[in-house]
């Protein structure tokens, strides 16, 4: 296996990886905050659903992909006429790492959520910000230590994701073969010593997320926690 | 100034609020024991308790009324709000903080900014983290965000709450300076009745989520209706009593005095005693119609608005005692001074 090879699988992984975290983070952005704020009869059912990606085989949860994006889905006539077709794209390989790394999200941003005291955002609120540039500029900056581990958390469960990913993308080499498809076609090809080169590499890019992550929090003020003031 | 009304009721868990208040004056202090429902108020009047429903007009301008349907929301009542709880954002600094108020304030916010460093004395703190600042210090950038955002009115919720004596006595000329130099319509909340008198231009007494009494501080905190809470209140001298017989009793503390009518030996009762009706001597007193002096140390004094606050340590109960502030330069009523408190036996009421 050429370094090439390995450098351009690694370049995947990291786009993969980095459009799955834009995918979630949104959404799960607003349902953690919507589920730290209320509650509600039903809650342990919601967090429950939400959690499914976390606890299905990830195996099935690339089936439930396929089935929702493939051509027997109904909806495929409308994403056909739309010119998108995801199943056997890196584009898939994206969307299976977000689902399978939302869970974590969303539960790291309810408890960041959770844990900022209301009365930050009620002194925003009387000194005339609105709800949405108070989320922005108190409340996402208190929380911003959950979010963020929270975000680690994902992106590099998105990195390692397999299971999903062979089922809705494919092991295709330059297309959709991220470090761990191409560790399992390693092991496969009886090709040991690539398996463990990419290995390194995939736990090379864990390690530089955790740590660009921990450094930037490190170097930020008042990231002691929400402690009140 | 135009008239303020407020006119709240409504329930917050367990707790009800039935306000009923009008005044013109700039300077009001809510005052009444904890749990009166003076914070709770406050929260109404600046939006964030919608379940209270009533008319909210401060100077003149409208921010509530539920017979016209009229609520003006949190963020649009442009009210410079001081919880109790500094609540400074720990990921700015504290030009960040005070910057976070100005935004409000638009064009005029880069002159307020500026003048409510200069109030508060601020230049020096710019550029610190707000984790080093002493809770002095923490209070007064708080305000100075409140201030920054170019406010119609200022609610200040027990801005001295929590702070020693010392530190009470450097955050204090501020409060003043603010009241007196920005000229803005203000509510005050304390449960200190000394607090009470020395900022407020009325008071708005609450107890059990009412209004109990309203007028000048100076007589509305010694009114009949105030007076059951005195104790609560803590109004400055309450002495608990037993009689010695004759009209002389012996507190608590042990101080022998003399009061006004004769009680029998043993009994037991209360009595209140403004500090203003203490007079001090400096040097001893010879024939007087008092009935009470005593010989007593000063052990803090506080000077603020041309008054002083004295704490006078008599060797038993402590009592504190008001004179003007001349009074208290002329006299070198510094703490450690000796001197005499005289108390007319009159003065001594039964509560």
């Amino acid at each position: 296996m050429s370094w090439d090879e390995a450098i351009a699988m690694g370049t995947l992984t990291l786009r993969v990886g980095g459009v799955a975290i834009a995918l979630a983070l949104g959404p799960a952005l607003a349902l953690g905050l919507w589920l730290a704020r209320h509650e509600f009869r039903g809650k342990a059912l919601v967090e429950a659903v939400i959690a499914l990606p976390m606890l299905l085989p990830p195996v099935a949860v690339g089936l439930g992909l396929l089935l929702l994006f493939g051509r027997r889905s109904p909806l495929f006539p409308l994403l056909h006429a739309l010119g998108i077709e995801l199943p056997f794209t890196w584009w898939a390989a994206a969307l299976a790492a977000a689902l399978v790394g939302f869970p974590f999200l969303v539960r790291a941003c309810e408890q960041a959520f959770a844990e900022v005291d209301p009365r930050f955002e009620h002194m925003a609120r009387s000194l005339g910000y609105t709800r949405g540039s108070t989320f922005i500029r108190v409340t996402l900056p208190l929380a911003r230590r959950g979010v963020l581990y929270g975000a680690v958390l994902a992106f590099t469960r998105g990195l390692g994701e397999f299971g999903a990913t062979a089922v809705v993308a494919g092991i295709q080499p330059g297309r959709t073969e991220t470090l761990a498809l191409g560790i399992w076609s390693r092991i496969e090809q009886g090709d040991d010593s690539g398996a463990l080169v990419l290995c390194a590499a995939s736990f090379l890019l864990a390690l530089a997320a955790t740590t660009l992550a921990e450094g930037w929090l490190r170097r930020a003020p008042g990231t002691e926690g929400n402690a009140r003031t | 100034m135009s008239e303020t009304e407020i006119v709240l009721r409504g329930e917050a868990g367990a707790f009800r609020l039935d306000v009923h208040a009008v005044w013109r004056d700039r300077v009001a202090v809510l005052f009444g024991p904890s749990g009166a429902g003076k914070t709770t108020l406050l929260e109404a009047i600046v939006g964030l308790r919608p379940a209270m429903r009533g008319r909210i007009r401060i100077a003149g301008h409208w921010l509530e009324d539920a017979e016209r349907g009229l609520f003006v929301p949190v963020e649009a009542r442009g009210l410079g709000w001081v919880p109790q709880d500094p609540t400074l954002l720990p990921h700015l600094s504290v030009r960040g903080n005070v910057r976070f108020g100005q935004r409000r304030a638009g064009a005029r916010g880069a002159a307020l900014l500026e003048r409510a460093i200069e109030v508060l004395e601020l230049g020096p703190l710019l550029d610190r983290r707000v984790e080093e600042l002493s809770g002095g210090e923490r209070r007064r950038v708080a305000l100075a965000r409140a201030l920054a955002s170019g406010p119609r009115a200022v609610l200040l919720d027990e801005p001295l709450s929590g702070l020693d004596r010392s530190l009470r006595a450097r955050v204090l000329p501020f409060l003043l300076r603010v009241r007196d130099e920005l000229g803005l319509p203000m509510f005050y909340i304390t449960h200190d009745p000394n607090e009470a008198m020395l900022i407020g231009e009325v008071a708005v007494v609450l107890a059990g989520g009412l209004v109990i009494a309203q007028g000048s501080p100076r007589e509305v905190l010694w009114s009949e209706a105030v007076l059951p809470f005195a104790q609560a209140l803590g109004i400055e001298n309450v002495l608990d009593a037993r009689g010695l017989g004759g009209a002389a009793v012996e507190t608590a503390g042990g101080l022998r005095l003399v009061i006004p009518a004769d009680v029998p030996a043993g009994s037991r009762l209360r009595l209140g005693l403004r500090a203003e009706e203490i007079l001090i001597a400096a040097d001893p007193l010879g024939r007087i119609s008092a009935r009470n002096v005593l010989a007593v140390t000063v052990a803090s004094c506080e000077v603020g608005g041309g008054q002083a606050l004295l704490h006078l340590d008599t060797g038993a109960e402590p009592l504190v005692a008001r004179v003007t502030a001349s009074a208290a330069d002329t006299l070198g009523l510094e703490r450690g001074a000796k001197v005499y408190a005289v108390v007319k036996a009159q003065s001594l009421k039964p509560l």
